[in-house]
């Protein structure tokens, strides 16, 4: 690691534990860089703005897991199923987590008040474009019916946070759930959307098959 | 005297909201919104004791009655159980993406951590969407129009994917309004993925 990059992680780290401890707000320029050591000048030479340096350290943190799962997608066979249960469940072990569910109520919370939601969306679309990717590819080789990738990414995240997210993200339960919740909630999400999105010739052969 | 009561307390809310809505319920202080009404701090305090019980107001005031119509819309006899999800999901989607929802979702999402809000909110609002969607599809599965599965496991896909286009643009500000064909295009996408998943095995159709 470069030494500007040892630098440029370290401040992430630190103005990372400083939001989640203090929010956004509550949380200086001035104070990550007196943690981190070195000027203020060095700290906005890493990131122009404090809005700046809160989306990259919760997206560096995003990131980092989801080039671990995104793996499961990669090593995908001719049939997707087990590839995106695996990758779901990955997914779902991530948001689900007592730290994610805090660190997404404070992105919506200053989503609007500082200005910061746009910049994630933006981030963001780099992740769905590689999930999209993936369902481009099942399209083409025939195993998921052809749609807009696009729209089959949005329906397949949606799919997998529709059990667990709610109720966490509005504190109707404080346990984050365990392995067995989540893997169930995986299969049955990709069950749906591999029925939702299965090629016409499904149909006809089985139906022909009985 | 009654209805004084309540006209002053229709008031006060009408005030919060408006103030909750251009601060933010951290930055807004009771000060504020007894400022836009005149009179004492102490009449306010004696019909909201807590900017907390106000904002629970605030917020499930003019969501609830729109929402609860909309679901109580929803017929599990309609026949046509395209027809009838389509009519529900742009009438549902039309609440979910009123800028004033999705403020108030936001807010609630924010202040889940310290406050009971984001519990009353699920309770008052996602709860009863989601039982009457679980009710009308339990009523489909049984005239064979769906698969037979978990009524309640496929209301929660069913309203997630009408959410799926959308919402996480709208709370993270990225757009502010949706148009009513952009809304109805975006429930007819949802709702065909969701009735594909959620198609009859094709054997037991091939033997109706």
């Amino acid at each position: 690691m470069k030494k500007s990059d040892s630098k440029r992680q370290a401040i992430l780290d630190t103005a990372y534990g400083l939001f989640r401890a203090h929010g956004f707000e509550k949380t200086s320029m001035a104070e990550i860089s007196a943690r981190v050591g070195g000027s203020k000048a060095t700290l906005y030479s890493h990131f122009p703005s404090k809005e700046e340096l809160f989306v990259e350290c919760v997206m560096s943190v995003l990131q980092n897991y989801m080039s671990g799962t995104l793996k499961y997608l990669d090593a995908a066979g001719p049939d997707p199923e087990r590839a995106l249960v695996r990758f779901g469940a990955s997914v779902l072990r991530f948001i689900c987590s007592a730290e994610q569910v805090e660190v997404r109520r404070m992105v919506i919370a200053e989503a609007v008040r500082s200005g910061t939601g746009k910049l994630f969306f933006n981030k963001l679309a780099a992740l769905r474009a590689q999930v999209s990717a993936f369902l481009f590819e099942c399209m083409s080789a025939g195993t998921l019916r052809n749609d807009d990738p696009e729209l089959a990414a949005d329906h397949l995240g949606a799919l997998l946070e529709a059990e667990v997210l709610e109720p966490l993200l509005l504190r109707v339960r404080d346990d984050s759930p365990q392995e067995e919740e989540i893997d169930r909630a995986a299969v049955r999400a990709i069950a749906t959307f591999l029925r939702a999105y299965a090629p016409a010739e499904t149909y006809s052969t089985a139906a022909r098959a009985c | 005297m009654k209805s004084k009561t309540e006209a002053k307390r229709q008031e006060i809310l009408k005030a919060a909201a408006e103030v909750f809505r251009e601060v933010g319920y951290e930055r807004a202080t009771m000060s504020d919104i007894r400022a836009r009404i005149g009179g004492s701090k102490a009449t306010l305090y004696n019909y909201f004791p807590s900017k907390e019980s106000l904002l629970l107001e605030v917020m499930h005031h003019a969501r609830e009655l729109e929402l609860q119509a909309v679901v109580a819309a929803l017929d599990p006899e309609a026949e046509d159980v395209r027809k009838e999800l389509l009519r529900f999901g742009q009438a549902f989607l039309a609440v979910l993406y009123s800028p004033e929802t999705i403020a108030t979702r936001r807010l609630s999402i924010a202040e889940s951590r310290h406050t009971e809000i984001g519990r009353v909110s699920f309770e008052r609002a996602v709860l009863p969407a989601e039982k009457k969607v679980a009710e009308f599809l339990r009523a489909a599965m049984k005239r064979g129009a769906l698969r037979t599965a978990d009524p309640k496991i496929a209301a929660m896909h069913c309203l997630s994917l009408l959410e799926s286009e959308l919402l996480q643009r709208m709370l993270l500000g990225v757009i502010e309004a949706v148009k009513p064909e952009t809304l109805t295009s975006a429930a007819r996408r949802a709702v065909t993925a969701f009735l594909s998943g959620y198609a009859p095995a094709p054997a037991s159709a091939a033997r109706n």
